[in-house]
């Protein structure tokens, strides 16, 4: 019951229709004690004789008019609650979604695409169970219950109804026990087709390594097992699942048979007549469901508060990333200068950077090198502001870049990351993507400096063609240079290349970086790289090793130090020697 | 294109003669549990019975002893166990039916889910290379799985005809001038049933697009955020994710309202107006002369009995369509010829020497473009020969046709003297070892990833495999070594551990023949080092065939093959191209002058 009260705000927005729709619903409970009754009455007169044109047509016209308001009675009530149950789904999905646009990069490590998914979905759905079937079950079931019984004591007679319930009780009981039940079950089954889902993802994905090893057959085996695997869950879903019908059948078969032996005392003791003994036999078939419902109920509210318990807790989390009060909306341009003390990723305890220091000028560019995880992508998610809380500073125009709005800052980084995410929309839209009235002319020019103009227009349909999920597939090399156009076309005040040119080969590479530099003579530039020759023109380059700056200097002063770069530089010269033939992809 | 395809699927509606087609194929497959869906439907028939029985019972009560006033209590507990003995009939047969339906249709998912497996590792490259992977996991996965409502509705077309059929024999058999009547309300029935499939058919299925859109979305903005939230886009993305949610909910709200029309109220409704026919019939009647009361009541319950589940067929109606469209698909890769080229094995023939030779090999993907032509060459045991040329020269197809990935249309190729298509498929795939560009990773451990799926391979051969190829260096670093867990695609591993894990899994196997598909892909230069002395330790004595892009690795190759449009241009040794001074010679040159601009 906690699970309406924390949704109360909804129910308070909503009051008015759901007010309507329970009215109508009660009605509705009322309504359908007036057709077994008259049956029961016309039995009766016809039994006794007494049936008259008059009085037959009167009771058909009845009849007739309460099956009619039923029909606009139950009309309005589903509408209303049905629909009001989607509009409660569609605000907390809209909710979700806002709220993923708000969290940094912490919440995206702690829940997987999977798990956010899930709660958009299963648990959403629980939610509008909750708000829909959960408020029909409760007012109906609670209504037609109350109604029915009391119409049985008054009506018919009370020593009867009461010994004919006896047993409905315990339908709430089954139901809600055997439902339990089939939850639990009805997981494993879904795990293991999950399961099952991954096995074939990963089969077709690797389908050439299986086939160089001919290990088809191994491999369908495997896959046996796993439908195998499903056929036992769901054997035990089903067997609890088949039980529900035949357990309503016995209780209610119960309820029956104390009717007939009863019934049939009270009326040989002329107690009760005929007709309401028929009557009363219809309204123990009427209280089946509202029995049933109920013990469903609780199986629904317990889904729905957990769901929404779950929802509420992602809801909750806070981005550690927020803009300051009174933070300048000023565009950054200018000196960007480094003076990060010592910064560590939450959950870790080694630093991930210490004592960086440099400062990079309007108009120059810095070039990054270092092993893998050496801290080269952290120094950028930092000033992406991926995370805060380091000690010391950056400033980005003489301004600690917390200091200002995330529009002020973002908008003017070009930012192509390592592994590039292209939307599934048309390649023209994708490199838009900062601003989708851009004309195309514009979008040509990034291409074309990207060196993806001629693979795009080679395409089937040109700028027209669909990327990511549902579209083709890029090549690596083809995905990055998307990329690269993308955060050109924003012509922005400083370009990050994240090791976003591994997938090309080094003299596209080189006719990339050459375009970037004529075009963005006087605006800053910062390349990480792992082939050196990509840095050679930067204006600095620092060399970072767990964390720290372990050397630093132009290309040639490196050179001259005889250290990590100068080997390194060594070793890529006596591969490029011999050099790279044919294309890169 | 797949997915284009797709989407074609789901808008056009499956003319009914083509759906009955798909129909009686997919039920084909229901062959093998035929007996439990035949005692299932059996079952079901005894059950229509019983439920006809029971007014009966109650009406003889009536009738015969109550109205009449013979009733004793004897009698009405005699009466009340006669009704307690048909409901514990019931049950049971209920909880059979239900029980062995559901089983019997679980049992053909898994028949369909397991054939269509097996056809698809029958299928040749050429099927994986034009179909995405997203394409065919549904078809496995929740194509089979929705067959299973399609059943479900079978059985509740079975049901309802049934109870309906014994319903109207039961009321025939109490007064058949009454149940004629009755037949009057089968036309307004089944064209209230037809209205609301026309309706609703088109609001579902505009619904469930809605919903796989809008999931589409979420999960791309998950993925994307960061990149949205780098370039400010988060209001841009919120506005279009609305939309489509309010889209979404509009189709709902109009598949609730559609519900309330035309589902249960209208049935409801045409119960009672059923009731008031039969009151009518009976109270004329009446008024005519005596009239057994008991049958009127068994009237009014079998006219319940007769409603009761259209209301569940008509909900049940949509997942037909679906049903329909997920079997036509399923058939579709069932139909699929795009197979696995096949052997004209010869037992027992082995790979010896390893002796590779290509004689006049013309091959073609699409049976028009030529991508060889007229390939010449021959490997001699224990020698390197290096493939060079640019994108589409042709490289990766000599690999695709000897690897046997898709079959030759002119010339032959021979091991040993012995045609590729002569050996058995098992020794091809024993012998010879492809390393392939992007190494695959599945999930499992280290181990499982280097002994893949042959459980011959101990672990001991595993670590010197590893150690050959010296990935054991990094092995040995991870906290669980050898049985460390490899999530999927091997996330947490570098591209240059990745190359040497499979590098270790390929030679595990001691293969005779090694084909190597250089990956281009950068790599930090230590491990990138460890890689160029792996690859020179397991060429060591073996046939080689290289595809490559680094010069240095094929420097030392016994013949050098330069392809351009399908054709061999050039061959020879290293030192005997540049002499030559053509293509070969001219592409180094064009890199080394490369090389010294930028000094």
């Amino acid at each position: 019951m906690n699970i309406y009260r924390k949704l109360s705000w909804f129910f308070k927005d909503k009051w008015k229709s759901y007010t309507t729709a329970v009215i109508a619903l009660m009605i509705v409970a009322v309504l359908q004690l007036i057709p077994p009754r008259i049956i029961g009455v016309v039995i009766d007169e016809i039994a006794t004789d007494m049936i008259t044109t008059n009085s037959l047509i009167r009771w058909l016209v009845l009849l007739v008019l309460t099956a009619l308001a039923q029909y606009g009675l139950r009309y309005v009530w589903r509408v209303r609650i049905w629909g009001n149950a989607a509009r409660l789904e569609r605000i907390v999905r809209n909710r979700l979604y806002r709220h993923f646009t708000k969290m940094d990069s912490e919440f995206y490590q702690k829940y997987r695409t999977g798990d956010l998914m899930a709660h958009a979905t299963n648990d959403l759905r629980a939610l509008r169970m909750v708000a829909g079937g959960g408020i029909v079950t409760m007012a109906d079931s609670l209504s037609i219950t109350l109604v029915t019984i009391s119409a049985m004591f008054v009506v018919i007679d009370w020593r009867l109804t009461l010994l004919a319930i006896i047993p409905l009780p315990f339908l709430a009981i089954v139901s809600r026990y055997l439902g339990r039940m089939l939850h639990t079950r009805f997981r494993e089954a879904q795990a293991a087709f999950s399961q099952m889902n991954n096995k074939v993802q990963e089969s077709l994905q690797g389908v050439k390594v299986i086939k160089t090893f001919g290990q088809e057959r191994e491999d369908i085996l495997q896959f046996q097992e796993q439908t195998e695997n499903i056929l036992d869950k769901n054997r035990a879903v089903y067997q609890v699942d088949s039980l529900f019908d035949p357990a309503l059948q016995l209780i209610i078969g119960i309820s029956y048979v104390i009717a007939i032996i009863v019934g049939g005392f009270l009326i040989l003791d002329t107690e009760i007549t005929v007709g309401e003994f028929v009557t009363f036999i219809s309204y123990i078939g009427m209280l089946v469901w509202p029995m049933f419902a109920i013990g469903r109920l609780f199986n629904i509210i317990e889904r729905g508060s957990a769901s929404y318990d779950r929802i509420e807790l992602l809801l909750n989390e806070k981005s550690s990333i927020v803009e300051r009060q009174g933070a300048s909306d000023e565009p950054v341009a200018g000196d960007i200068e480094y003076k990060i003390d010592s910064f560590t990723y939450p959950d870790d305890k080694m630093p991930a950077l210490e004592k960086i220091h440099f400062e990079l000028k309007k108009g120059n560019t810095l070039g990054v090198v270092g092993k893998t995880g050496s801290g080269k992508t952290t120094l950028i998610k930092l000033l992406l502001r991926e995370y805060d809380h380091y000690a010391g500073q950056i400033k980005f125009d003489g301004q600690d870049i917390r200091e200002v709005t995330f529009d002020a800052l973002l908008n003017s980084i070009g930012y192509v990351p390592q592994d590039n995410f292209l939307f599934s929309t048309s390649i023209r839209d994708n490199i838009r993507f900062s601003d989708p009235t851009l004309p195309q002319e514009e979008v040509e020019k990034a291409a074309k400096i990207a060196d993806i103009h001629q693979d795009i227009i080679e395409m089937p349909e040109g700028y027209d063609t669909q990327t990511g999920e549902r579209g083709v597939s890029l090549s690596g090399g083809q995905k990055q240079r998307v990329s690269i156009a993308r955060a050109l076309i924003k012509n922005p005040e400083l370009m990050i290349l994240d090791d976003s040119l591994s997938a090309v080969d080094a003299k596209t590479e080189e006719k990339i970086l050459e375009g970037l530099r004529d075009l963005r003579d006087d605006q800053t530039t910062i390349i990480i790289a792992h082939r050196i020759s990509s840095l050679i023109h930067a204006d600095e380059i620092i060399v970072l090793e767990d964390g720290k700056i372990s050397e630093r200097g132009t290309h040639e002063e490196l050179l001259k130090n005889e250290s990590w770069y100068s080997e390194m530089y060594d070793k890529q010269q006596l591969e490029e020697d011999s050099s790279e033939l044919g294309e890169g992809e | 294109m797949a997915a284009n395809t797709n989407v074609e699927e789901e808008a056009r509606s499956i003319p009914v003669k083509e759906q009955m087609h798909v129909l009686r194929r997919i039920i084909k497959f229901t062959k093998p549990y035929l007996k439990q869906f035949v005692t299932a439907v059996l079952l079901v028939i005894l059950l229509a019975v019983v439920n006809a029985l029971q007014p009966r019972v109650i009406q003889t009560f009536i009738d015969d002893h109550l109205a009449v006033g013979t009733a004793t209590q004897a009698t009405a507990v005699k009466f009340g166990l006669i009704y307690f003995g048909l409901t514990l009939f019931k049950m049971v047969f209920t909880f059979l039916e239900l029980y062995l339906f559901s089983m019997a249709s679980e049992k053909t998912v898994q028949n369909v889910r397991d054939q269509l497996f097996e056809k698809i590792h029958r299928l040749g490259m050429r099927f994986f290379d034009s179909t995405s992977t997203g394409w065919i996991v549904t078809r496995v996965t929740n194509d089979t799985e929705a067959l299973k409502d399609f059943w479900n509705v079978l059985l509740n077309i079975i049901q309802s005809s049934l109870s309906i059929l014994t319903t109207f024999g039961a009321m025939l058999l109490l007064d058949w001038q009454i149940s004629l009547w009755i037949l009057a309300f089968v036309p307004v029935l089944i064209i209230i049933t037809r209205f609301y499939q026309v309706y609703s058919s088109r609001t579902y299925s505009e619904m469930k697009n809605k919903n796989s859109l809008l999931n589409t979305q979420l999960a791309e903005s998950i993925n994307g955020m960061s990149t949205i939230q780098q370039f400010r886009q988060e209001q841009r993305m919120i506005e279009e994710f609305e939309a489509t949610n309010d889209s979404y909910f509009q189709s709902r709200f109009s598949m609730t309202k559609i519900n309330a029309i035309l589902l249960s109220p209208i049935i409801n409704l045409l119960y009672t107006i059923a009731i008031v026919a039969i009151l009518g019939l009976f109270g004329y009647d009446a008024l005519q002369g005596p009239v057994e009361v008991g049958v009127i009541y068994a009237f009014t319950s079998y006219v319940n009995l007769f409603f009761q589940p259209l209301t569940r067929l008509m909900d049940n109606l949509s997942l037909f369509q679906d049903g329909v469209i997920s079997s036509e698909r399923i058939l579709k890769v069932m139909d699929e010829e795009a197979y696995a080229p096949e052997q004209q094995a010869i037992p027992n023939l082995k790979i010896e020497e390893a002796k590779i030779e290509f004689k006049q090999v013309t091959f073609s993907y699409d049976g028009e473009t030529e991508v060889l032509k007229d390939i010449n060459f021959t490997v001699n045991p224990g020698e390197t020969v290096a493939l060079v040329g640019h994108t589409g020269s042709g490289k990766s197809s000599i690999i695709n046709v000897l690897m046997r990935f898709y079959e030759y249309q002119e010339g032959e190729v021979l091991i040993d003297g012995h045609s590729l298509r002569e050996f058995p498929i098992e020794e091809l795939r024993a012998e010879i070892g492809l390393v392939l560009q992007d190494s695959f990773m599945f999930y499992g451990t280290i181990k499982d990833n280097i002994r893949l799926l042959d459980d011959t391979i101990s672990d001991r051969e595993i670590v010197e495999a590893a150690e050959f190829v010296q990935a054991n260096r990094f092995i040995e670093k991870l906290p669980d070594k050898y049985n460390h867990k490899v999530v999927e695609r091997g996330a947490g591993f570098s591209s240059g551990e990745k190359q040497l894990l499979s590098f270790a899994s390929t030679i595990v196997k001691d293969p005779k023949i090694l084909i190597l598909d250089e990956a281009t892909a950068n790599i930090d230069t230590e491990t990138e080092i460890l890689i160029q002395e792996g690859l020179n330790r397991m060429r060591e004595g073996r046939t080689t065939v290289a595809i490559a892009h680094r010069l240095s690795t094929i420097r030392d190759a016994d013949q050098i093959l330069v392809l351009e449009a399908g054709e061999i241009v050039e061959r020879g040794t290293h030192e005997e191209l540049i002499e030559l001074g053509g293509r070969y010679n001219e592409m180094y040159e064009l890199q080394n002058l490369g090389l010294q601009t930028e000094e």
